[in-house]
Order: C-alpha cells, then structure tokens, then sequence
C-alpha cells in the first residue's frame, strides 16, 4: 500500500528519461555495430568493425589529444580561477560584483564562442587585429595551431568558470569560522590556513567539480564550432567535433556511433572513478 | 607579535580587489564589445584601429526582424516554455516520491537520474535523430522539447528532490493524518510551500532550454531553428555580418539577464546547492 503511490509518481519520469534516455543509449550501441552509411540503403551487422576503423585511423588518435590537452589546460586555469575567486568573495567583492561575475553562466555558450571569435578574429578583432600586434605579438589568434587551442580554451574559461566558483563558494561557506581562529591563535598565517584548513575541506568540492568539468569538456561543441570549426586544420578538433564530422560530413552513423560508445565508456568511467572514491552523497545535478 | 598577521592582511585586502577588478575587465569587456558591435553599421565594424565613438546604428536590430529571425525566437520560447511545463508537471511529483522514499529503490533511481547529468549528449544524438526521423518528427519543435527533457527532467528532480528531502516530514503526516490522499498533500501542502524553490527551478529550467545547442543543432535544418542554432548558422556563412550576429547574441541574452535579474539569488544558491548538496 505504501509503496504503490511512490510508484505512480515516479513512473512519468521513468517512462519519460526511458524513452529520450535509456533507449537512445540503447540503440546506440547497436548502432555502433551496424554497416550504417547514410548513402547506402544497405545496412547489416559488421561486429566491432567500427570501432576498429576507428582506432585504426589518425583522425580519432588526434582528437583524444587534443580532448587531453584542452580538458587538462581548461581544468587547471578554471579550478584556479574559480578557487581564486571563492576565496576572494569570501572576503571582499560586493553581491553585484558576485552577480556580474555568474553573468557568463547564463549566457549561450555559442554566444560566448561568437564573442571570443568576434575578439580574436585577425583581421577586425580588438584582441586579434588591434591590440596584440600593438602588444609587438604577431600572430593571428584563431589561424595558428596552439594559439587557436589556447583560444577556445579561454572563451570557455570565461563561460564556464562561474560554475566552479558557485561550487567552491558554497564549499567554503559551510567552514565554521572557528576553524581560522583556532588556526590563528595557533600563529597561522593566511598561507597556512588556505593549506591547512580551507584546502582539505575542500577536497570534496574540488572533486565534485573536476568530474563535472571532465563531464563539460566532453560536452563542449559549440565554443569550439562556432570558433573555428576544429581547425586550423584539426588543432581544435576534440571528440565531440570529429563525431559531428563523422556523422554530418563523411555521413557514417556507425562510425560515429561507436565514437559515442567511446565517449560515453570514457565520461563514465572518469566520473565514477571520481564519484566512488571522493565525493558520494555530496553531489548534484546542476 | 599581532603586526605579521596585519601586514598580511592589508597586502590581501589589496590583492584581493585587484584580482576581482580584473576579473571584472574579463568578464565585462567581451560583452561591451558585443554590444557596441550590434550598434555598428556592417562597414563600421570592419574598422581597425576599431572607433569607440561612432554613430549608434540600429540597422542590424532591424535586420532581425527584417529577414525573419523572430521565428528563431519564438521557436527557442515555445521551446523552452515546453521544457518549463513538462519537467514541473512530471518532476515535482516524481521528485517528492523519491525525497519521500527510503532505502535500494530510492538510492538506485536517484543515482540513476544523476547520471544521465554526467552522460555526454553526443551518445545520445544519433539515435534521437534516427528516431525522429523515423516518426517524422524531424525538425519540429516537439522533437526538440523532447530532446530537452533529457537535460531538464533530471535537472529539475535533483534540485526539487534536495528541497524536499529537507522539509520535515511532520507536514505530510498531519496532512495524511487528516485524510489527505498523497497527491492532495502534495498539492495543498508541499508545493504553496515549496513555491519560491519550484519558481527558481523554473527560471533554471528555461534558461537550460533556450541556452541549448547541441540537440537543437542535429534535430533542426530550418522551421524549428532555435536562436543558439541561427547564431551558429549565421557565424558559418561566408558574407560575415558582425552586428547582425552580434545583435542576435545580444537579444538572445535577454530572456537570462532578466530572469537572473528577478531571481539572481535563488538561482545562484540553487545551482550551487545542486551542485554540492
């Protein structure tokens, strides 16, 4: 009896989270076993073909690089940046300059990659045409291979970062102040107290935001599309870009289902390696 | 013996405004420049060394409405408001029950639910599209709403089953003590409680949805075109136009900033509770 109205309250969202979620990942990994070609009527099952395809070929192997280099340099500027900045409001700042600074939250992160773009750009942008080669630094942001990884790297540190700032705040709100004057009265010094008091208790924040952000760097298509679709070349060509190529440009559905098996083996094994060891019962949604 | 620990203090009460001021310039800057860029004509934003003072244009905000961009608009709101309904209508209950749950089956749909969080969309795009394409619901606004729930119905659960959870449960029984079925409870009780939390779900929910790309990008082509999709479009054509594409951005942050301005404080405590909760 007790259970039964549990049950129909929850069922709209297993049926609904079923259909748009659980039967698409399904499907997928069927999908990733199929000749699948979106110019060839014929479709059968070919095993691990796919995948064999693709770990044969550069372009994936190139594309985990280049997911490595921007999930390790955005993780590292956005945690500092993000920390720097918690610590900073815990003692300064007002709520309109805590307002502005989540503002990038809630803005489109394509809008974000067309402003960068639009700044960058090396021939009308401020950043790009006017004040870099006034700086005595010649180069064209977007057009040259790390320059354009570093690029997108910052746009999305502008995007992003609130978010781990939000988590970081909310972290070191929940220390009792006690913890920094028992830390005083002992000759601590503000350096000792970020290393031996607010550090370790922020372990758990800290891991609850490096998941999401391997999470978010999956993710990220459109900063990057919007930049510089992938290029130069393939210099910002992360995972989530060459399976919009892979599906859309070489119309290869089983190819590119498979590199969605692949992303989806590396996102969950990441989280719950972090999940598991760090931070259960301590995370959420947003 | 008090002078160190002063010393230090007012060197990072320094270096503390310093770094937000610069902060600041980050974070502001790009988006002055966008603005002032939409009040450009198409020529005046070709300039460098870039004018800071020129004629303010509104010549690329009546392109919009001109070459008949509104519909992007009213496909991103449709869509949104879609996402705002359905993930309330079918997370507020679902989200109550578990809050009101104990034990494996809770542990298991909640845990559940946290993952789809952490599942890229990418895995989940190409099926959607073969499925919508096989019922013909391809570029529609009803595909793309549904492809949404995938980001918002686990979104609003796990922040409304948080709030929840920590409303004592004294409520429900006196309320079932006086013969109120569940859903009653949940209606006349709860939820007037709940209210403000349900309101900045809301806001959270719809910004998601009109912030959205990915699933818009592969399940549109044309008629149900949201404005993040009409952005990228616009950005990947050869005749660049800055200010059109900058006056587009700067209207599709319009819905955001008022919402965040009307509720900044509950969301901002929301997402963040969300998160470490």
């Amino acid at each position: 009896m007790a259970v039964s109205w549990r049950f129909w309250f929850v069922l709209p969202m297993v049926v609904a989270l079923g259909t748009v979620v659980l039967f698409p990942t399904v499907y997928l990994f069927w999908m990733s076993t199929q000749h699948w070609l979106v110019t060839d009527p014929e479709r059968f099952f070919i095993g691990l073909d796919n995948f064999a395809r693709l770990t044969g070929g550069a372009d994936f192997w190139q594309s985990l690089r280049v997911t490595g280099a921007y999930l390790v340099l955005s993780t590292v500027l956005m945690l500092g940046l993000g920390m720097g900045l918690a610590l900073t409001f815990a003692r300064a700042g007002t709520g309109w300059m805590r307002a502005i600074v989540v503002m990038p939250l809630v803005i489109p992160p394509v809008v974000a990659g067309f402003t960068w773009r639009f700044l960058l750009n090396g021939e009308i942008g401020f950043l790009g045409a006017y004040l870099l080669p006034m700086a005595g630094l010649d180069l064209n942001p977007l057009a040259e291979p790390r320059a354009a990884l570093v690029s997108v790297v910052i746009a999305d540190v502008w995007s992003r970062t609130p978010f781990m700032f939000l988590i970081f705040l909310a972290a070191l709100q929940s220390i009792p102040r006690d913890f920094y004057e028992a830390a005083r009265m002992d000759g601590a010094n503000p350096f000792h107290e970020f290393f031996f008091v607010t550090l370790p208790l922020l372990k758990g924040a800290l891991f609850v935001a490096i998941m999401f952000r391997l999470v978010d760097a999956i993710n990220t298509f459109e900063l990057i599309y919007v930049m510089t679709r992938g290029g130069p070349g393939r210099a910002t060509q992360i995972l989530s870009i060459f399976g919009w190529r892979t599906a859309f440009q070489e119309l290869d559905f089983g190819q590119a289902a498979a590199l969605g098996v692949i992303m989806l083996a590396i996102t969950l094994a990441g989280a719950l390696l972090v999940f598991r060891r760090f931070v259960r019962g301590q995370v959420g949604a947003a | 013996m008090m002078s160190a620990p002063r010393r230090y203090d007012r060197a990072l009460t320094a270096i503390r405004w310093g770094f937000l001021g610069a902060v600041m310039v980050f974070v502001v800057f790009p988006l002055i420049w966008l603005a002032l860029a939409s009040l450009k004509t198409r020529a005046a934003s070709l300039e460098v060394p870039p004018r800071l003072i020129f004629t303010p244009s509104l010549e690329a905000y009546e392109k919009i409405v001109a070459s008949g961009l509104v519909g992007a608009f009213a496909n991103s709101f449709t869509i949104a408001v879609t996402n705002v309904i359905l993930s309330l209508a079918i997370g507020v209950p679902a989200a109550y029950a578990l809050a009101r749950m104990r034990g494996a089956a809770q542990e298991n749909l909640s845990f559940w639910v946290l993952s789809i969080r952490l599942a890229p969309l990418f895995a989940i795009i190409l099926p959607l599209y073969v499925l919508f394409k096989g019922l013909g619901l391809l570029d529609t606004r009803l595909a793309v709403a549904m492809a949404h729930l995938t980001l918002t119905l686990p979104l609003s659960v796990w922040l409304l089953m948080t709030y929840f959870r920590a409303m004592p449960v004294d409520l429900d029984e006196a309320a079932m003590l006086d013969g109120a079925r569940p859903w009653q409870t949940l209606y006349m009780v709860i939820v007037p409680i709940a209210r403000p939390m349900i309101a900045s779900v809301a806001v959270i929910v719809f910004i998601f949805s009109w912030n959205e790309f990915l699933l818009a990008f592969f399940l549109t082509s044309r008629d149900a075109q949201t404005v993040p999709v009409v952005v990228a479009g616009l950005a990947g054509t050869m005749s660049f136009d800055w200010p059109l594409i900058a006056a587009i951005s700067i209207c599709s942050m319009v819905p955001a900033l008022i919402f965040v301005g009307f509720a900044q404080r509950h969301i901002v405590e929301g997402l963040a509770s969300g998160a470490v909760k």
